[in-house]
């Protein structure tokens, strides 16, 4: 390892990366500041400019959007009652409260400093866990990978929606559509109609950005008519925390931060599960139980240290073993692969300079995220007052015109449109998007490991339960299927009890 | 003038609240269920003349998508199933609402992207289908403020000439 770091560590410091990473952390903390825009929302518009960088400046932008909008979310939740991610949620809880109290400031501090440990306690996990588990990887032969993707899509099948058979039909229209092209042992074409462009298949950033980014835009007809109201001159707290405070936070960050990294290792399971547990986890430990739901800056912390926690060890299973811990990064694999970079031992033996340099990348990332946080909490805040009249189109603008620069072409973006359309009905079923996106990501390495394993077994099935790696992932599968159904049949009994 | 858009407004507002008013209660799963189920059928019956084999391959490159879209009508059918059981224990469905109005604003601004794509790729000119965006949202959330026509026709030159002359998109 340490042999990799000088290097690393002069290709990471030069003006670009940093400029890159600079903007990447303001667009992901200004994306996440605002309601109704999500982290893979901003990743997946931003996602065609990092193709023409080269991996360590674009994954640096990447990184900075993923990071910074752990810590934006939080912003509109403690300004407005209104989460602007999903994952700040747990942090409005107290951190609205405190606000009222007339502590923005402190509360926005508390949540910047939690999230800035989370991150970069996730990151240095990820520099040491990660060449480990590559380690482990490398010793897996095909069969077993086939497995290791079998145990991914059935965790995000699972854990994404409501229903787990309708995630598993989500993952099967994902696999599906990565069929499409040419076939990636023969070369033969598969379902492109007659239509040449499809032979190379379909990008995954375009078909995310009609399946995630335009279908948001649809989604602005279910839009209320509302205001929100934000009175930024109102920040008028110094922000200091007492001593006592301080020191209060300070095992909660810990402890949340170290849920955060192992919620964040498992795949299909994110930065939202991450907050809830350690906010919980937070409440039963704390001597100050009855001042959580009410201010608490024990809640804060443990919230906003879990979900910035998460950034770095979702990157462990994605990095040495290509599968996704969550659909942002599932998404940045394509950023990664697309500089010929490919998941497993190499990255950090062969590419090892390059991979350093973004794992040491990310500790980065969570500083500048601190010093930007501490300049420019109050653009953030009015950020979040941007009018929808003038957002919507803009979005739409990025979409088309990242939809179109991948290829130059414009049939990429009537692509885009049909996959706005095809997730726009899913929606209506109650039909999950993120597993659709983890068969795409996955699709063309769970195929080829699954047709090689079969070639070389004379297609004899046996294989797959040859080794005792395939016998442990064949565990895991079935553990994770007994668990996700009885999650689901105390979630449903719990809705009876409630009615 | 002015006493027209109102008058328009006025309309729109009327017909809006008619269309909120008509909501259509869906089975989901049972729709998704045989949805779904047909489509894998069709994907099925496509697939020998959509890819093509070799005799020589061990597995072909059909093997992996029919054994997908058989997971998939395996799973349909259990959503059916689990409909149908309860219809014959007369339990309620899994149901879902859908409001008109919902539909038809989903289904406009559909028509706004469309156009919007379609003036970009029959022009060639990306500038002029990026404003015609602009226009028609602003349009669509009923804006009466031109400063923001100013502001977001400014910002879709701006993303127009970022990518056309910092990333080279020669759109």
């Amino acid at each position: 390892m340490m042999e990799f770091i000088g290097p690393a560590a002069g290709l990471l410091f030069t003006l670009q990366n940093i400029l890159w990473i600079n903007l990447g952390v303001f667009i992901g903390s200004v994306f996440a500041a605002i309601p109704g825009l999500s982290v893979i929302l901003c990743v997946i518009l931003f996602l065609p400019v990092t193709y023409r960088l080269s991996a360590i400046p674009g994954m640096m932008f990447l990184l900075g959007i993923y990071c910074a909008g752990g810590y934006g979310g939080s912003v509109s939740a403690i300004l407005i009652n209104t989460p602007g991610t999903p994952h700040a949620a747990a942090t409005m809880l107290d951190g609205h409260p405190l606000s009222k109290k007339g502590r923005t400031k402190a509360a926005l501090k508390i949540a910047l400093y939690a999230s800035t440990f989370g991150g970069v306690f996730s990151a240095i996990m990820l520099l040491f866990l990660g060449p480990q588990v590559a380690q482990i990887a490398s010793q897996l032969g095909t069969a077993e990978y086939f497995m290791v993707c079998l145990f991914g899509l059935t965790i995000i099948a699972g854990v994404s929606g409501k229903s787990m058979i309708k995630g598993i039909i989500a993952a099967c229209i994902g696999l599906l559509i990565s069929c499409i092209g040419s076939d990636p042992m023969t070369s033969y074409d598969r379902y492109t109609f007659g239509i040449p462009r499809l032979y190379l298949g379909l990008d995954l950033a375009i078909c995310l950005i009609g399946l995630f980014a335009l279908v948001e835009i649809m989604s602005r007809a279910e839009d209320k008519k509302e205001a929100l109201h934000v009175d930024t001159k109102k920040m008028l707290d110094d922000g200091t925390l007492t001593p006592d405070e301080k020191k209060r936070i300070r095992l909660p960050i810990f402890i949340s931060s170290l849920i955060g990294v192992m919620v964040g290792i498992i795949p299909g399971t994110g930065a939202s599960e991450a907050s809830w547990f350690s906010y919980n986890t937070a409440k039963n430990m704390s001597k100050h139980k009855e001042e959580f739901g009410h201010g608490s800056v024990e809640g804060i912390a443990a919230a906003e240290a879990a979900n910035n926690a998460v950034t770095g060890a979702t990157l462990i299973p994605l990095l040495t073993l290509g599968i996704p811990g969550d659909g942002t990064v599932a998404i940045m694999l394509s950023a990664l692969m697309i500089n010929g970079l490919n998941p497993g031992l190499s990255l950090f033996t062969t590419d090892g300079d390059i991979m350093y340099a973004i794992m040491l990348g990310l500790i980065l990332v969570n500083l500048f995220m601190l010093l930007q946080g501490k300049l420019l909490t109050r653009l953030f805040a009015k950020v979040v007052l941007i009018p929808k009249e003038i957002l919507t189109p803009i979005i739409v603008i990025f979409c088309f015109a990242g939809a179109y620069s991948v290829n130059k072409n414009y049939f990429d973006v009537g692509v885009t449109l049909i996959f706005a359309v095809i997730a726009w009905i899913l929606r209506k079923f109650d039909m999950p998007a993120v597993p659709i996106l983890l068969g795409m990501v996955l699709g063309k390495m769970t195929e080829t490991n699954f047709r090689r394993a079969l070639f070389i077994s004379d297609g004899n099935p046996k294989i797959f339960f040859s080794s005792v790696y395939c016998l442990i992932f064949l565990g895991l599968i079935i553990l994770a299927v007994a668990a996700i159904i009885r999650g689901k049949m105390v979630e449903k009994k719990a809705a009876n009890k409630g009615k | 003038m002015k006493a027209l858009i109102e008058r328009l407004d006025a309309r729109l507002d009327a017909i809006g609240e008619r269309l909120a008013k008509k909501d259509f209660v869906v089975p989901v799963d049972l729709t998704a269920g045989i949805l779904f189920f047909l489509f894998g059928v069709f994907v099925l019956a496509v697939t020998p003349a959509q890819v093509t084999i070799s005799d020589k391959d061990v597995v072909n490159g059909r093997v992996f998508p029919v054994m997908l879209m058989v997971l998939m009508m395996i799973c349909c059918v259990f959503l059916i199933g689990k409909e149908v059981y309860r219809m014959v224990r007369k339990q309620p469905l899994t149901i879902k609402t859908i409001n008109l109005l919902v539909e038809v604003k989903a289904l406009i601004i559909f028509c706004i992207l469309l156009v919007s794509f379609l003036i970009c790729k029959y022009t060639e000119r990306f500038v002029i289908g990026a404003v015609f965006c602009c226009l028609g949202f602003l349009v669509y959330f009923r804006c009466k403020k031109p400063a923001y026509y100013a502001i977001t026709v400014a910002l879709a030159v701006a993303i127009w000439m970022a990518f056309r002359y910092l990333l080279k998109v020669n759109f």
